[in-house]
């Protein structure tokens, strides 16, 4: 038992796999609101806020490499299932690892190092939002037939600064994220004696 | 051949789940193969604790400080990988909502087989082979989120038999069985035995396996208090066992028990029109044209496991927005709204109503806005309720039966008249199930009419004056 | 009659083999939602467009049928009607028609995945796409924990209403926050208890898992991954600057 420390066993893949759903859950829950698009660049703010409460307890599980990468893949794998394109892959597996760098330099205890580690993780989500961005051009040039009144539209609504933008909106909210769930982790689950 | 020699154990984690839970003490126990073992005793004396040795569970994923030896057949557990000890020991746990892995219960019965790598064909073998010895047909290809408890123990049984462990282990398989379910536990147990099985059951509610065991030890602090066996066992009347903290060895239907559910002189509560069905089923599940209830008294509800009684109460709550019922009471007719703030429900998982951070915080919520010295009153509530030493603890740490205390401490603040509880004595020991009965007697004692769904003739014979037998609408 | 599992599982045998669903979703994600090709792509993309809604009437999923179709009609409509629209209502119709078009076939594409695959079917697939356990493990949870989660959380509302602690009522700002700890709290209880039992029937154990649901390619497999791989190629052509048609 006690070569191999560090590899990841049973019982660490399911806690990854219960914190990833959970939450999963939350983000679906949230993306319902997305399904209205006014509210899509309102994910990037939503999402990283809410997901710090289950992230913030699932990183008190954390104590060996390789866990939060893992999750982060888990979501690229879901977003590609869910039908967001294959770039959130690309932001997860990124994410993912700078996450891992992180909480591993804080020595898997540091509460600051923690909430950092949320707000990296958060990055992930903008993966979300590239295919408006990258294919811009390309896609729009398809749809003439809507009129040039619908490209100019939706230009104004999602410019390219835009891009930029919703990442460092996903870091700074996963930042707060990350201390609402250290603040709940406190009141609550530490005394509920879950943690 | 399972041993436990000289073994001590304490918890390593103060964790919410295991707090409650005593250590063990030096206990010595040989278990020959083919026997069949009962532990019991009073709820933290440690019998799961010593399930949890067995199966592996200790150390590998609860923790802690174990001095001692266990051995199966010789060979130490503690030190082993749980996949390899799985391919020894099968275990049935207590909640049958949290023991299963796949969706469907066919794959619930292979999952164990497939983890071992054994070949399809003979997995397809054994799945058919178990589902004929347990006539579980009707249960086979089925979304498990469909079944109703008492299936999805069946399941998780057959599961267990499908991997053909040499030791079986069972912890409190019957918590949340009703009586017809438990003979069905009863009868999968017989045919363990008879394969020439080694059995360990942990359990409370003893009745059902009491004449079929070899031996029962008890425990009790995480010790080994006494042992019985076959004269001795069989001598033993239901003030002893009580005497023993231990539950009535008399298996007796709840249906049984002859209680009216209204009699002259009783002021009434009158139901009409309700109706319930699942969304996209269609089939009403409950039909109460009319009924009458006994205002200030403790009704039990009962009836088997996926009868509806939970609806029932969900729609008496005003729970469910498609059950057009109305209930009158007092002259005053109640909508579903009205009904919200008349009725409380003690829900099975109390854990899902309290929300708070401390006991006291969650008293005050439930007081009427802008009551006057509102700590005083929350204060006395929870003292007539022996809660107000836990005044600063989190709701979600305490134990099952303070959790139980605490909802119906919010009930009482907020003033509701009509109590609702669901099965609030499943998995309870002797002690603690003649504790909620008290409880129960207590708040009736205020006027605040109970009605308690449960199957449990023990609570009902200890404070039951009505009882309602629900049926499925024909 | 005495039951057979092999001949049920036979029977339930879902139309497409999990990894033929994955490889279309992936096109799909690729092509109609990443908009990856250029003008000589447009017929094969309409084809893959219309495919998830023939896949969930090959199945018998008439509910998510005909909820997709709506949603995609609603899209197209808004877009139709966006023209005569000025102002805050025209940027919504626009906005709204733009991505329900867009999102729409891929997400139909999805939710056939999952509403048509077992966990062990799933599993079973992933270990034949060579996925480690590392993967395979923490999803197979996932995919037993939805449901779960939902029904938690589904009575804990019930349970606020109950209490009447709602938005508007005592303590409206705490509403989200009394939901989500009891939510965490007994979703990771129940998480644990689910890991408890699945440990001690050999979960996680070295041995290569063997699986009884049955999987592997028929005929509409292999057309539908010719047709990815075709997609593919006429990708790759078109990059080159061959021009089909």
């Amino acid at each position: 038992m006690n070569k191999n420390e560090n590899k990841l066993k049973g019982r660490d893949l399911i806690n990854v796999g219960i914190y990833s759903a959970i939450y999963f859950v939350i983000m679906m829950a949230v993306a319902m609101l997305g399904m209205i698009p006014i509210f899509l660049p309102l994910l990037s703010v939503i999402v990283p806020i809410l997901g710090g409460i289950p992230f913030m307890l699932f990183l008190t599980k954390v104590k060996k490499p390789g866990m939060l990468f893992l999750m982060a893949m888990i979501m690229g794998i879901m977003m590609l299932l869910t039908g967001m394109g294959p770039w959130p892959l690309a932001t997860c597996a990124v994410a993912g690892l700078l996450a891992e760098l992180v909480y591993r330099s804080g020595d898997y205890k540091s509460a600051k190092k923690a909430v950092l580690t949320h707000g990296v993780f958060s990055m992930w989500i903008w993966g979300n939002y590239l295919p408006l961005f990258t294919d811009y051009e390309g896609y729009f040039a398809q749809r003439q037939d809507y009129g040039q009144a619908y490209i100019d539209a939706v230009e104004k609504l999602m410019p390219l600064w835009m891009a930029p933008v919703l990442l460092v909106a996903c870091f700074v909210c996963g930042i707060l994220g990350g201390l609402l769930g250290r603040a709940l982790l406190k009141k609550h689950f530490a005394k509920a004696g879950i943690v | 051949m399972v041993e436990l020699k000289d073994v001590s154990f304490r918890y390593g984690s103060e964790n919410a789940e295991t707090q409650h839970q005593n250590s063990l003490r030096n206990v010595n126990l040989r278990i020959p193969t083919g026997e069949f073992i009962l532990l019991t005793g009073p709820s933290g004396c440690g019998k799961t604790t010593i399930l949890r040795l067995i199966n592996g569970l200790i150390p590998q994923f609860y923790p802690g400080e174990i001095q001692g030896e266990i051995l199966i057949d010789g060979q130490s557990v503690s030190n082993r990988e749980l996949y390899d000890t799985a391919r020894l020991v099968g275990t049935v746990f207590q909640n049958p909502r949290s023991q299963f892995y796949n969706v469907d219960t066919t794959g619930e019965l292979a999952f164990g087989c497939e983890n071992k790598g054994m070949q399809a064909e003979e997995i397809y073998r054994r799945i058919d082979g178990t589902v004929q010895h347990l006539h579980i047909e009707a249960l086979m290809d089925r979304n498990i989120f469909r079944l109703s408890d008492g299936e999805k123990q069946k399941i998780a049984c057959a599961s267990v038999s499908v991997a053909e462990p040499d030791i079986i282990l069972l912890d409190e398989p019957s918590a949340n069985l009703d009586y017809e379910a438990t003979l069905a536990l009863r009868d999968v147990i017989l045919r363990w035995k008879e394969q020439g099985k080694t059995i360990l059951a942990a359990e409370h509610r003893i009745a059902y396996l009491w004449d079929l065991i070899d031996r029962a030890v008890i425990l009790r602090d995480g010790q080994i208090v006494r042992e019985l066996r076959g004269a001795e066992k069989d001598g033993l009347s239901i003030a002893d066992l009580a005497a023993m903290g231990l539950r009535s060895t008399v298996q007796e239907a709840p249906a049984k028990l002859d209680l009216p559910a209204f009699q002259e002189g009783d002021e009434a509560i009158e139901l009409y029109d309700f109706h319930f069905s699942y969304r996209g089923t269609g089939r009403e599940i409950i039909r109460i044209d009319s009924l009458t209830l006994a205002s200030g008294e403790i009704t039990a509800i009962v009836g088997a496991n996926g009868i509806g009684k939970t609806s029932f109460l969900n729609c008496l709550c005003g729970l469910e927005k498609r059950c057009k019922g109305m209930l009158r009471y007092k002259g005053k007719t109640y909508g579903r709204k009205a009904r919200q703030r008349l009725c409380f429900m003690v829900m099975q998982d109390t854990g899902n109503q309290l929300f708070t951070e401390s006991v006291l915080d969650e008293v005050l919520i439930s007081l009427p806005k802008g009551t006057e010295s509102a700590r005083e009153k929350a204060v006395e509530i929870l003292r007539q309720l022996d809660l107000d030493d836990l005044l600063d603890r989190h709701p979600q740490s305490l134990s099952g039966g303070q959790k139980q205390r605490l909802a119906i401490a919010c009930a009482i603040a907020s003033g509701r008249e009509i109590l609702l509880l669901d099965e609030p004595t499943s998995g309870l020991d002797y002690g603690h199930m003649m504790q909620t009965a008290e409880l129960l007697r207590q708040v009736q004692r205020m006027g605040i009419t109970v009605l308690v769904v449960t199957h449990d003739s023990e609570l009902i014979r200890a404070c039951c004056g009505r009882m309602l037998a629900l049926t499925a609408p024909t | 009659m005495t039951y057979s599992s092999e001949a049920a599982q036979e029977k339930r045998r879902s139309f497409l083999d999990p990894r033929t669903k994955l490889a279309l979703v992936i096109v799909l994600a690729l092509f109609v939602l990443g908009g990856l090709g250029g003008e000589m792509m447009e017929p094969i993309k309409r084809v893959l467009s219309v495919l998830p809604f023939l896949m969930l009437l090959a199945e018998r999923q008439w509910k998510r049928f005909f909820r997709g179709l709506l949603m995609l009609g609603v899209g197209y409509g808004l877009l139709f009607v966006m023209p005569y629209l000025h102002g805050v209502l025209n940027f919504l119709a626009l906005m709204c028609g733009g991505i329900l078009t867009r999102f729409v076939v891929t997400i139909v594409m999805g939710e056939y995945l999952i509403a048509t695959t077992t966990v062990s079917e799933f599993i079973s697939a992933m270990e034949r796409l060579h996925m480690p356990q590392a993967i395979t493990i923490p999803m197979s949870v996932m995919f037993r924990l939805f449901p779960t989660i939902v029904e938690e959380w589904r009575a804990i509302r019930r349970a606020m209403g109950m209490r009447g602690i709602r938005l508007g009522g005592n303590r409206a700002g705490e509403v989200l926050e009394y939901q989500m700890v009891p939510m965490m709290t007994s979703s990771v209880r129940i998480g644990e208890e689910l890991s408890a039992s699945a440990l001690t029937r050999g979960l996680g154990s070295p041995v290569r898992r063997t699986n009884i649901c049955r999987i592997g390619f028929r005929v509409q497999d292999g057309i539908l991954l010719l047709l990815c791989a075709a997609t593919f190629a006429s990708w790759l052509l078109e990059l080159c600057g061959v021009k089909l048609w």
